[in-house]
């Protein structure tokens, strides 16, 4: 294929492609672009409807930087993320919840009436744990085989939120989830929950930062690019893909712990495994090894929503459908064209 | 005797066959437990096992040909079953759910009258190119191709009339089959094909069948529900077909891995099961009952005679497959294209070619698959998803890349599915497969019968 492009002289839509393949005024555009949307969308909107979507954006936000720490960075193409997540919304949910208006006393689960900022250190404890356990066994999985059981911990875990009903209620979800209160003064309002997530959101990015720009992310780059390699040269790789998949599940658990407080309903509806899979396209559309990419999708996927509200042939209730068929075919796109993803740093 | 010493003294073997002792044990204690259930569960477990079978066999020959993971396979598994309630929407439920979008109609047509144009150009165009002008053949095929493409979009638009529109079909396909056979015999048996008259003997036989059994379907409305399951396996093949040859080819060539290509599969699957909740509503549907709904009792087990007619097209379909893989030129191409593909195409096999007819194969049994289960229990958008991975797991289970291994290994991941809800509920089946791949991955990776 080389031979005959070097031979001939390339085309219009070949010299297209390489200059998208090549530079990097995609990822310039494509920042313009997003951001230059949602201000519009604020103007447009009012405040009220942009501060949900902000927050909205905050968790998954959080939640594709942590998972981008697993896949860009260390190479394991991990499609169960939304499991530790779900882990982290239930664990807000049960330690949180007052269920004390529960008619049907047979689905009542039991009370603990924490407070959220006690709740949601126990979420990211909860999900770390959960993710040691995980990890250690698929740490020795690769590629094709990584994905299925990786799929795999998303389905289990779904499973469990819907069928264990003395913990979960099942099927029919736990209401009531906290909101945030220090001391005496609840965070009832939207634009404080807004806030938190936005400071949860610096601290994650700052960890995440902090941890690719270290030796650690280093080795973690290097496990990507060849794990025999990195072993050759000394490193355990085994701790340290263990390391960064915990961290990661714990950044999840934080951010399903501000979702389950942010909606104050939880139901296995919301962690099936094709969230997990739209995720895994955020972090991929986004850009590979690139935390700043991470947030670009999360925000191009949030807007994606909000903005097939104005097709006007579109019915209200395909949003979520349409969404999906614009994002999968992004994705076949993106593995032809760039496979690095918008402002990505690594090729799949 | 070193042998079976050094296969123990590694630890993943022994525990391996500790995990197994174990499986074995506590299914015999089941079984001696309560017999009659016993043979119930292994009944399900079977029939269950045949659907899984079916899905991981086409999984199987397309991965040990292409070696990747093709996500669309359950995206093929749904419009199989999806299909069939198009089809028949008509008369499931009284036709509370009639559907028939024109739009879709047309995207299938299309799609149809592309591969056609695709299937002819390849068939015929090199060879026909020294005695027509290139004109007069691009002009003919793709005339050809719309007229394809008319008859399916004319066939999807009128279900109720199913057993007349394809009864045409029907005659060709017989009618080439039996010429084919007959002239495979006689060549097996005589060693020339000198003479006429016996080509003739079998040509006049072949279009009389078929023309008859034109006659009689069309005369015959009851057949609608099987000629639905052959049309909507046929769509589900095409679309797999047009993607190989419209998307994969040119991904595969520039793919660094085979996760670019399983990135971009996840986006087809993603996409098309978008488009099925989009066309057909999210809940679950019924589709039509094939055989009735008595139920048998073998030895004291009940069985509904729709399982056993699963498990039989599982056990034809391996048959098929296996006798296309080892016994036909065909077959050998594919097996050499799984070996090495640049070879092959060094030593002049049309790999594009072979490899598109594999990608139909595979989804065909891949919609078949997700046919019959949704005739077993009843459809909804995200069974693809599952078959697909439940597919997966039983060729993991039997060893990924062999035949032999795929229907072992859906048979096998059906029994341990249903002895494994046993003592839970119906709701962990999901749970207890994942744990028997997870169990495999770690202890015994190789599989049930590893490929050589």
């Amino acid at each position: 294929m080389n031979s005959s492009s070097a031979t001939t002289s390339p085309s219009v839509l070949e010299r297209g492609l390489h200059t998208l393949r090549e530079k990097g005024d995609l990822e310039l555009y494509a920042n313009v672009f997003i951001i230059g949307i949602a201000v519009i969308f604020t103007l447009w909107q009012g405040t009220g409807f942009a501060i949900t979507l902000a927050t909205v954006f905050c968790i998954w936000a959080i939640l594709s930087v942590s998972l981008n720490l697993v896949v860009g960075y260390t190479g394991l193409l991990s499609v169960g993320h939304i499991g530790f997540f779900g882990i982290g919304a239930y664990g807000m949910a049960i330690l949180t919840s007052d269920t004390s208006y529960e008619l049907l006393r047979t689905e009542a689960i039991p009370q603990f009436g924490w407070p959220f900022f006690a709740a949601l250190p126990a979420c990211v404890l909860a999900a770390g744990v959960v993710a040691l356990g995980v990890g250690a066994v698929f740490n020795r999985f690769r590629d094709d085989i990584y994905v299925l059981v990786s799929f795999g911990f998303a389905i289990i875990a779904f499973n469990v939120f819907l069928s264990w009903r003395a913990l979960t209620r099942g099927a029919f979800g736990i209401h009531d989830v906290q909101r945030p209160s220090i001391g005496g003064w609840q965070l009832t309002g939207d634009i404080e929950f807004l806030i938190l997530c936005v400071v949860f959101l610096l601290i994650a990015v700052g960890i995440s930062w902090f941890l690719v720009s270290s030796s650690f992310g280093r080795v973690l780059k290097a496990i990507r690019e060849d794990e025999q390699v990195a072993q050759v040269f000394g490193y355990q790789t085994t701790y340290y893909k263990l390391a960064i998949w915990v961290i990661s599940a714990m950044m999840a658990g934080l951010a399903g712990g501000l979702f389950g407080s942010f909606t104050k309903f939880v139901d296995p509806n919301s962690f099936i495994l094709l969230e997990s899979m739209l995720l895994v396209s955020i972090v991929i559309l986004g850009g590979l090894a690139s935390i700043r990419g991470s947030l670009l999708g999360a925000l191009a996927f949030v807007l994606l929503e909000e903005g097939m509200r104005f097709l006007p042939f579109l019915p209200d209730e395909f949003i979520g459908q349409a969404r999906q068929v614009v994002l999968g075919v992004l994705l076949v796109l993106l593995m032809l064209f760039r496979p690095q993803g918008l402002a990505g740093r690594y090729k799949l | 005797m070193t042998d079976v010493r050094s296969y123990f003294s590694s630890r993943s073997n022994l525990l391996a066959v500790v995990m197994t002792a174990l499986v074995v044990a506590y299914i015999g204690w089941k079984i001696t437990e309560s017999p009659d259930q016993a043979l119930q569960f292994a009944f399900n477990g079977m029939s269950v096992g045949a659907v899984y079978a079916l899905v991981a066999m086409g999984f199987t020959i397309v991965y040990s040909t292409v070696w990747f993971f093709d996500m669309y396979y359950g995206a093929a598994a749904a419009l199989g079953a999806y299909g069939v309630f198009y089809l028949r929407s008509s008369e499931t439920l009284g036709g509370l759910y009639e559907i028939n979008n024109p739009i879709v109609n047309g995207i299938f047509a299309l799609v149809v009258a592309g591969v056609v144009a695709w299937a002819l150009h390849t068939a015929f165009y090199y060879r026909l190119r020294s005695r027509f002008s290139d004109r007069t053949l691009r002009i003919t095929g793709s005339v050809v191709a719309a007229i394809a493409g008319l008859y399916a979009g004319i066939v999807l638009t009128y279900p109720k009339e199913l057993h007349i529109t394809l009864s045409p079909v029907v005659a060709a396909l017989v009618a080439t089959g039996v010429v084919l056979i007959c002239r495979t015999a006689y060549i097996r048996i005589a060693g020339s094909d000198g003479l006429k008259v016996p080509t003739l003997a079998a040509l006049v036989v072949g279009i009389g069948l078929g023309l008859f059994l034109a006659v009689w379907i069309a005369d015959s409305p009851g057949s609608k529900l099987y000629l639905s399951w052959g049309v909507s396996c046929f769509l589900a093949g095409v679309v797999s077909l047009a993607l190989y040859r419209g998307l994969y080819v040119y991904m595969r060539e520039r793919a660094r891995s085979p996760l670019v290509m399983l990135v971009a599969t996840l986006g087809i699957l993603l996409a098309f099961s978008a488009l099925i909740v989009i066309v057909f509503e999210p809940t679950p549907r019924p589709l039509p009952e094939p055989f009735g709904n008595e139920t048998m009792n073998i030895l004291g087990a009940a069985i509904k005679g729709f399982n056993i007619f699963t498990i039989a097209i599982a056990v034809i379909g391996f048959l098929g497959l296996t006798w296309l893989l080892k016994m036909t030129t065909f077959g050998r191409t594919v097996r050499a294209i799984g070996d090495d593909e640049e070879v092959a195409k060094v030593v002049g096999i049309n790999t594009t070619v072979i490899v598109a007819i594999v990608f139909f194969i595979g989804a065909v049994f891949a919609a078949l698959g997700g046919l019959l289960s949704g005739h077993d229990t009843a459809i909804q958008p995200r069974m693809g998803l599952l078959l697909l991975l439940k597919g997966w797991i039983a060729s993991v289970v039997g060893g990924i890349g062999n035949l032999q291994g795929a229907i072992v290994g859906g048979f096998i991941l059906g029994m341990l599915e249903q002895f494994g809800i046993w003592d839970l509920a119906g709701e962990w089946r999901d749970v207890v497969s994942f744990l028997v791949l997870i169990l495999f991955l770690s202890f015994w990776p190789t599989g049930i019968l590893p490929r050589k």
